[in-house]
């Protein structure tokens, strides 16, 4: 059932809770209320437009195109977030969210919804938004981790060095423990669900009119989809920042802001 | 064995040393010695590929340093820091962490349990620490296993960069005698300890930019 515009206007209303709240406790929380919520009905409103007319004309290549401007989108956004090695970055995550993209999205589309023609934008580019989104996120706290747990810890690294062990074996261990950080919470999360929360996605369908039995089968794909795609993002991730950050000897480079 | 020849040895903008031209032959005990800021780990830490800012040659059994693959050189010239890392696990597992290493795997040695338990002897510690978790080892305990695992590895030469100066003159005293009658290999050590420099036949002292080798004088 769709909403109309006077029930969406009842919807912001809703926003009068936090907005009396921040004025009782005179929280400096209300101009970036009006910020956030203003950007949000923006950009959606013309990713909705957007989307209409992506949808409706079912072009492949423009399908490609506007996949290829979201990696770009996305890598881009994670070079602005991450505050170290900026220099190397850029090559490092496009070719891990490629790579990832490029393993991820056919699998789904070409074996799991099989829809005609392949590349329909209707199912290409909200799951592509979903795994690459999340891709993002996990990468940025993977590499965060690994470099501060090589940055803290100097003395490790090197101690190993100094027994023999090559590049891989020194920096194994803080590789270890940045995809554990990094992909425990989405683990734990995988098994809350249906039981603490339903997800986002499997409410958005049910609302949308669908049965819970397809909705819960898209969600069991897409949050596969979402969890091999997010450790084989921060797997490439790291193993090209590890390739970069060291010079031939395995002494680390020079910080690059 | 070891052949340095820095034309100059730097640290940023900074020069350290220059016109350094030194032998070390098998199983000699140098000690280098100097003040503060004269170069002295710098110049450690290229011999193991650990610092690269020089210009010349080192050549290590007649191969330039350079030439060797890092993981390789440094299993055999190997060094000790001033604070040693062990890693996280009981002392056993730590002592076998580098024999998982590519360049160590084929240093298999069927007597390394009894070997350790010598190592243990020597440097007067119960063979009970083994099943210690690394986490509860005093100061002085650990610089002695991280010895003790680059003793077990057997390396050709053995750079100690000051492991002394945060132990007291007993423990010192204890790692001086082991390095001496146990390490078949070279010896370089940084060391401001007095007993270490009584004891050690040949000394690098670094001053104004020069070393001066005891053996030429």
């Amino acid at each position: 059932m769709d909403i109309n515009y006077l029930g969406l206007a009842f919807a912001l209303l809703l926003l009068i809770f936090p907005i009396l709240i921040f004025l009782h406790l005179k929280l400096k929380l209300i101009g970036q209320l009006f910020t956030s919520f203003g950007r949000m009905i923006i950009q959606l409103s013309l990713m909705g437009i957007w989307l209409e007319f992506l949808f409706t004309q079912k072009i492949s290549w423009l399908t490609l195109f506007w996949m290829l401007i979201m990696i770009s989108n996305a890598v881009f956004t994670l070079r602005g977030r991450l505050k170290f090695q900026r220099r190397i970055l850029l090559p490092i995550l496009a070719t891990a969210l490629g790579s990832t993209s490029i393993i991820i999205m056919p699998w789904i589309l070409f074996m799991v919804i099989r829809p005609q023609p392949f590349f329909s934008p209707e199912y290409a580019i909200p799951i592509y938004g979903m795994v690459l989104g999340n891709s993002m996120n996990s990468l940025a706290l993977a590499l965060e981790r690994f470099e501060s747990g090589l940055s803290d810890n100097w003395r490790a690294y090197y101690t190993r060095l100094g027994l023999g062990a090559n590049l891989w074996e020194a920096a194994l261990p803080t590789f270890r423990k940045a995809m554990h950080a990094s992909l425990l919470p989405q683990l734990l999360n995988i098994a809350s669900m249906g039981v603490v929360s339903l997800p986002g996605m499997m409410t958005g369908q049910i609302l949308g009119g669908s049965s819970p039995l397809v909705a819960i089968k898209y969600q069991m794909m897409i949050m596969t989809a979402i969890f091999s795609g997010v450790c084989l993002t921060d797997y490439l991730g790291i193993r090209f920042y590890l390739s970069k950050r060291f010079d031939k000897y395995n002494l680390p480079l020079k910080e690059y802001k | 064995m070891l052949k340095i020849m820095i034309k100059r040895l730097f640290y940023e903008d900074k020069d350290l040393l220059s016109n350094v031209d030194l032998a070390v032959q098998p199983a000699e005990r140098i000690l280098i010695v100097g003040q503060t800021g004269q170069g002295k780990s710098s110049l450690l830490n290229t011999l193991n590929l650990m610092n690269q800012n020089y210009d010349g040659k080192i050549l290590f059994e007649g191969k330039d340093l350079r030439e060797y693959a890092p993981y390789e050189l440094r299993s055999q010239i190997c060094m000790v820091m001033q604070e040693p890392f062990l890693g996280e696990g009981t002392v056993r597992d730590i002592l076998q962490e580098p024999f998982h290493f590519s360049a160590n795997k084929h240093n298999q040695n069927p007597k390394r349990e009894q070997q350790t338990l010598e190592l243990f002897e020597n440097f007067k510690l119960s063979a009970s620490y083994l099943d210690k978790n690394t986490e509860l080892l005093s100061g002085g305990e650990k610089q002695r296993i991280a010895l003790i695992r680059i003793l077990l590895l057997k390396p050709k030469i053995l750079l100690l960069d000051e492991i002394s100066s945060a132990l007291d003159q007993k423990t010192s005293g204890i790692i001086s005698d082991c390095i001496f009658k146990n390490y078949p290999g070279a010896v370089i050590a940084i060391s401001h300890d007095p007993l270490w420099q009584e004891r050690w036949q040949r000394s690098w002292k670094l001053e104004n930019g020069k070393i001066i080798d005891s053996k030429e004088l």
